[in-house]
């Protein structure tokens, strides 16, 4: 049988996303150190923002400004390289901050991560983190991360 | 078969069609499409059955489109298919889910964005197979105009245009580009009251050829012809002589002059009422849906007397596939 | 609703492997449908449509892809359309192909396709792009981290911790070495497991599913059909899809409808099958279920959420030897399920087509004695989208 052959292929399509306002408004928050939500109209804050809520179909209101710190409600640490994502080992955490009634994902920062036991231990569900903010934010979900507040 | 079909109508109907939308998400527009429909009926999601989707990933930059639409769609909680090959193919199975018995009613949704992508005719080159004809480089446009040329040398056609985009289509032969989201419910009959409907579906035929372009006799319009014998065969009152009214959507405007040169057609059929490809935004993954959508809002302008409209769209490169569903504004006979 | 019988005559699949260097794409997709219609016993030409699975284009590099398969399939001049649900595709497109067949147009149906995940080389990156555009796409989330998390939660709630889970891909990866169609075919132990290297903490490389290459294919009839020509089908006795929200965040916390950890969701998409089937009692009138579960993890929430054990008991269940080939009660993924097998275009296919074999004792080394009635299922998107079905040998009363 004669060698197999391959051809390479890659594909380069580009996006151009339309944010909307609420999600172009969460994101500017962002820059202002703030953490948005909006409200459904069963009374539930959805952090981040959005226009509407998938669970009731129904548009969302109020904008509420919800605490910068919270509780780890899951998290991984993840220590597999994937092409395209950060060079691994990182950790991730959902995280339900004060007021906010659906848990907003983000990076984990400033532990060691080297010692998994000891950095699952840190990590565990119920314990509590806060919000830090990018010296110089460019109004992306990389304006934001968590790290352990172990005074409370 | 046991006993009759059931009838299937088209309850509510909506349309968001402009020419690029900058200050709404993809996801915002499918909100206010599926609410808009919802609203004209007095329901919520919560009074619909099972929900079909139609997107193309590439057009948007979403993958797995289904996984983002569900929830403005009202799908959460729901039965939600997504039906990739086409918007035409969502309404059809849609359609389908009634004659099947499940449930009384479906919403049905279709949609492009392409001003999300840069570059919507590079979206297109990826659909080519990736050994040669994406070397070569082939889309819609340059598709379409392989189909007109042939046309134009067989004879068929003259070629007047101004030679802009590829010979022989002129501006006026392409379809404009914009963005646009539509919004269908049907309901099986009894579970609303009469008159409430907008549209009956008559019936429903549909298929796609080779892929190869080599392969195929792109002027033979064979996918249109066993898609319009399926309904002809199957409901022969819904045939193309009983037409009163044709929405055809095609990626060039000598696709929808070829509708009445291939097909026997009821003479003084209107052929695209709606509008001229090149006046009305769409894009080609949804583009047929759109003209099902014109077809079933034309049925109340027609004469007495006359209402039974096709609504026509083709998927792939110069038409590989073609999907035709038939409405008219009573039932059966 | 009353069903309308609609009937499985034909099932194929490949020995799945990592790659498949000696076909292109089509003429992978063509094996699954020609081992479709040998099986059935039928040639293309008494095919009356086609569906056709195919998840991310992205993963294959060919947008639209189902038009370049066409061919491949046979589906030239035939009503043919294309599923993509995500994980779930080859499932709700075996579901799309019974609504063909119920809706009374069609009497024979194939549902036909391939998958060869590890030809992109940036598959969990492709993922990453199912996340939403302005606010998840900038983490680094995929189908294992999303997964991870789940697990995590489930670990919490019921105080279950990797062993749990490792003993699932002891179960699997032991049926899988008795099926000569599965991608990992060779048998770990728990040690083997939890030393294994971690992706996303808690999971490991041996709790996850590989990215696998081949094809399968079926084909459906309907109850006239079958009579007409007096075949001996495996029967659809019931249905159901389900959807939940898209948001991670919003399946935690006291306000949130399910928790993360579960899938309620999926269980009400089998309580929709279950009552159609005229099933009240699934541990017990259950044999057999093919339940996609790509990481051992997952497993654990489905066969709870499939009513074979409480919330939190399947780790107790499987402790006990409950769930293996032998063991008490029903068997689930004598396959080796889709954490040794997974062609994402065809995955929840191969579900439906190893649930026939089971009812229709044609299993081989991995059947069930006196298999009668299975379940199978299959998950798409981040635990968004749930099909489920339920296969018996006979329209007999459940």
């Amino acid at each position: 049988m004669t060698e197999a052959k391959f051809y390479e292929q890659t594909w380069d399509l580009q996006y151009k996303h339309a944010l909307g306002e609420t999600t172009s408004r969460f994101l500017e928050g962002l820059t202002q150190q703030k953490i948005l939500g909006r409200r459904t109209t069963d009374g539930r804050v959805l952090v981040p923002a959005r226009s509407y809520d998938d669970q009731t179909h129904m548009p969302t209101g109020e904008w509420v400004e919800v605490g910068n710190s919270g509780n780890i409600e899951m998290f991984t640490i993840v220590y597999e390289p994937f092409k395209g994502l950060p060079a691994p080992p990182y950790a991730l955490a959902y995280v339900m901050l004060e007021g906010a009634d659906t848990a907003l994902v983000g990076y984990v920062k400033g532990l060691d991560l080297t010692n998994q036991s000891a950095a699952i231990e840190a990590l565990k569900i119920g314990n509590h983190v806060k919000v830090c903010f990018a010296q110089s934010p460019n109004g992306t979900a990389a304006d934001y991360w968590f790290e352990l507040d172990p005074t409370t | 078969m046991m006993g009759n079909k059931p009838g299937v109508a088209v309850v509510a109907s909506v349309t968001i069609a402009v020419a690029s939308e900058s200050t709404k998400s993809l996801e915002e527009m499918i909100f206010e499409a599926s609410n808009s429909a919802l609203n004209s009926l007095g329901l919520t999601a919560m009074d619909i059955d099972s929900f079909v989707l139609g997107g193309n990933d590439q057009i948007d930059g979403r993958v797995i489109s289904i996984m983002p639409s569900t929830g403005p769609a009202g799908g959460v909680g729901k039965d939600t298919t997504m039906i990739a090959s086409s918007a035409d193919h969502a309404l059809i199975y849609g359609y389908l889910r009634l004659l099947a018995g499940q449930g009384k009613n479906v919403l049905v949704m279709g949609w492009a964005k392409p001003s999300e992508s840069v570059d919507p005719d590079r979206a297109e080159l990826m659909s080519c197979e990736p050994f040669l004809l994406r070397q070569i480089g082939m889309n819609n446009t340059i598709a379409a105009a392989l189909q007109a040329s042939k046309l134009v040398s067989q004879g068929l056609e003259t070629s007047n245009s101004t030679g802009k985009f590829a010979w022989p289509l002129g501006d006026r032969d392409l379809p404009a580009r914009g963005d646009s989201v539509y919004a269908l419910v049907l309901a099986v009959e009894g579970s609303f009251t009469p008159g409430e409907e907008i549209a009956w579906i008559e019936d429903a035929g549909w298929t796609t050829m080779s892929y190869e372009l080599g392969s195929r006799d792109l002027i033979d319009f064979s996918a249109l012809k066993i898609a319009i014998e399926q309904i002809s065969n199957r409901t022969p009152h819904a045939s193309p002589k009983n037409w009163d009214a044709i929405e055809i959507a095609g990626d060039s405007e000598f696709t929808v002059r070829s509708v009445s040169r291939e097909i026997e057609l009821k003479p003084g059929v209107e052929i695209n009422k709606s509008g001229a490809l090149a006046d009305l935004p769409t894009s080609p993954f949804v583009s047929g849906l759109a003209r099902m959508v014109m077809a079933i809002n034309r049925i109340k302008h027609l004469p007495a007397g006359a209402n039974m409209v096709a609504g026509i769209g083709f998927n792939g490169f110069a038409g590989q596939g073609a999907a035709v569903v038939v409405f008219s504004g009573s039932k059966g006979e | 609703m009353t069903l309308v019988n609609v009937g499985i005559i034909g099932f194929g699949q490949s020995k799945f492997v990592r790659t498949r260097v000696d076909v292109t794409f089509p003429e992978l997709v063509r094996e699954g449908a020609i081992m479709a219609l040998e099986d059935a016993g039928i040639s293309i030409d008494d095919v009356d449509a086609v569906v056709y699975p195919l998840a991310p284009d992205a993963l294959i590099g060919v947008g639209n892809g189902e038009r370049w398969v066409i061919d491949a399939l046979g589906a030239v001049g035939k009503p043919f359309m294309r599923v993509n649900n995500g994980g779930a595709t080859g499932m709700s497109a075996v579901l799309t192909a019974w609504t063909h067949i119920a809706s009374g147009l069609f009497d024979v149906v194939l549902v036909a396709g391939a998958d060869r995940v590890s030809e992109s080389s940036s598959a969990q990156s492709v993922l990453n792009k199912m996340w939403d555009v302005g606010y998840e796409r900038a983490m680094p989330l995929n189908t294992i981290t999303m997964l991870a998390l789940s697990a995590q939660r489930y670990m919490h709630l019921y105080n279950s911790d990797e062993t749990d889970m490792a003993m699932v891909s002891v179960k699997n990866r032991y049926h899988a070495s008795l099926n000569p169609n599965a991608h990992l075919q060779t048998t770990v132990t728990i040690e083997e497991v939890l030393a294994s290297r971690t992706l996303a903490w808690p999971l490991k490389l041996m709790d996850a599913c590989p990215a696998s290459t081949g094809a399968a294919g079926l084909v459906l009839v309907s109850e006239r059909y079958a009579k007409k020509n007096s075949l001996k089908p495996a029967w659809i006795r019931g249905l159901g899809q389900n959807s939940e929200t898209y948001w991670m965040g919003n399946r935690v916390g006291p306000k949130a409808i399910g928790d993360h950890a579960d899938a309620d969701a999926l269980a009400v998409a089998f309580q929709l099958a279950y009552d159609q089937a005229g099933v009240s009692n699934p541990r017990e009138q259950i044999d057999v279920a093919e339940i996609y579960a790509p990481f051992s993890s997952v497993e654990l929430h489905v066969i709870e959420a499939a009513g074979l054990a409480d919330k939190g008991k399947s780790p107790a269940g499987l402790a006990k030897g409950d769930f293996t080939l032998g063991g008490n009660g029903v068997t689930v993924n004598p396959s080796g399920g889709t954490q040794c097998t997974n062609p994402i275009a065809v995955t929840g296919l191969v579900r439906v087509g190893e649930a026939v074999n089971q009812v229709l004792g044609r299993a081989g080394a991995h059947q069930v004695d006196g298999a009668r009635v299975a379940i199978a299922s299959a998950i798409g998107g981040d635990h968004q989208f749930y099909s489920t079905m339920v296969i018996c040998s006979d329209l007999e009363e459940i």
